[in-house]
């Protein structure tokens, strides 16, 4: 190919993935500005009762006598998990109808760490879709549709990256006689624009291809869950096959404290109840984290039989589910304290500046053209000596 | 003039803001205190470029 057909193919392939992914990503983006604060309005929000004042160090409340307590408040329901917050002095149980109900009738109680005290017995997963923040994260992930949404706004981001990576080909001969930073404001409004375009747009190119690739991955979330399930955890409980599941778990502080012995060094964070689908009909799947600010984003995931209340083995997820657990900081910039969620919010403006401004470019050169052809039609010598449309 | 020079014209501030943004990205995932003051440092210099030639821009 010549270097002229090269440049014409490079610049079908970043119109056409802009085109078709731009309106998407500029949801995206606006939604993803309130999401990089939802803890803080979240936090905000919260009409929960207050965490009670404990001296430093106070042991944490026995988790068996929490989940009794949320068991008793929903005698006919099942638990889904445990979460222990590590930032705050908080226990979340997540029940639902039963296990193969609707993942929409999911709802959490939330419990006071210490004291074991009921502080706020939350709305449920439809509930919540509703609210502001809910609504935010179902623009910004599936648009209410769940896993065909997922994979849609997926592939939506893959063409972003497209876009990005044919952007930077085009960059090169666009700025091969120009000194970097030029932006021609005077000529046309047309050429300002493209000016900035490239300019923003490569001064944003790392950060918005990390946060689009990890924006994939998030969004492969649950195959990539499904994949591994279908693996290693069912080599796992393969030797279960010909037993019932235990009619009655055993106790939760029980394995909570099986697993953290299993694994020294690493905290638990969460745990799946025996059923839910994050677990196996047999084990409670117990999440432990590293202490190191690495280490405290990968999971080893501890397998507690629920007959016995023993340590079934520790699972090693493959490098998919660490690609995975990795995609989630870079994607959200919650890893960094409020100045990184700062520089996440401005770098996410400038992206919006880069979508709507290559928007801009597509129209105005599209007017442009039919101004040429119009001219043209009207006077074809004339058109010709002026360049032919592009 | 030498082959390489228009190449580093053209790349040498982008690669550069390209390797901060790398840079920040990853030192506040692997460290922490001094890490993360670095990382809100590099973060900020993309971001500073583009509002410099925007606001004041080269003809």
């Amino acid at each position: 190919m010549t270097a002229a057909a090269k440049l014409k193919t490079w610049y079908w392939i970043h119109k056409w993935s802009s085109l078709v992914c731009t309106l998407f990503l500029l949801v995206i983006c606006l939604t993803g500005l309130p999401l990089v604060f939802h803890e803080e309005i979240e936090h905000w929000l919260d009409d929960g009762k207050p965490y009670a004042t404990v001296p430093e160090g106070a042991a944490p409340a026995d988790l068996d006598l929490i989940v009794d307590k949320a068991r008793a408040m929903y005698p006919k329901e099942v638990i889904d998990f445990v979460f222990m917050d590590d930032e705050e002095p908080q226990v979340l149980v997540g029940m639902a109808p039963s296990y193969d109900a609707d993942p929409d009738l999911a709802h959490y109680i939330k419990f006071d760490a210490h004291t074991g005290e009921l502080l706020k017995d939350g709305r449920t997963v439809s509930q919540d879709k509703l609210t502001f923040m809910g609504m935010m994260l179902a623009l910004h992930v599936d648009w209410f549709t769940g896993l065909p949404g997922e994979l849609f706004l997926g592939l939506m981001a893959l063409l972003f990256v497209v876009a990005i990576v044919s952007g930077v080909v085009l960059y090169g001969p666009f700025m091969k006689k120009l000194p970097f930073g030029t932006v021609r404001a005077e000529r046309s409004r047309r050429l300002k624009w493209l000016d900035l375009h490239n300019l923003l747009g490569i001064v944003t190119l790392v950060w918005a291809g990390v946060v689009g690739v990890t924006g994939v991955i998030n969004e492969l979330a649950t195959p990539l869950f499904g994949l591994w399930q279908a693996t290693e955890v069912a080599q796992i409980i393969a030797p279960y096959k010909d037993d019932k599941p235990p009619a009655m778990p055993s106790s939760v502080q029980g394995a909570a404290d099986a697993a953290g012995k299993a694994v020294p060094g690493r905290t638990v964070i969460s745990m799946n109840f025996p059923g839910n689908r994050f677990a196996t009909p047999h084990h409670y799947m117990v999440w432990t984290r590293g202490s190191t600010p690495l280490t405290s984003h990968l999971f080893t995931p501890v397998l507690i039989d629920a007959g016995t209340g023993e340590v079934t083995t520790i699972a090693h997820p493959p490098w998919y589910l660490t690609a995975l657990e990795l995609s989630r900081p870079l994607h959200f910039g919650d890893y960094g304290g409020m100045p990184l969620k700062i520089l996440w919010t401005l770098l996410d403006l400038l992206t919006i500046v880069v979508l709507a401004s290559g928007l801009y470019l597509w129209v105005a050169r599209r007017r442009a053209n039919d101004a040429r052809i119009a001219a043209m039609a009207r006077s074809p010598v004339a058109a010709l000596e002026a360049g032919a449309p592009s | 003039m030498s082959a390489r020079a228009p190449f580093l014209k053209v790349w040498g501030v982008p690669g550069l803001l390209g390797l901060l943004t790398a840079f920040g990205l990853l030192a506040a995932l692997l460290g922490t205190g001094v890490w993360h003051g670095l990382s809100w440092l590099s973060l900020s210099i993309p971001i500073l470029v583009a509002a410099r030639y925007w606001i004041a821009p080269r003809k």
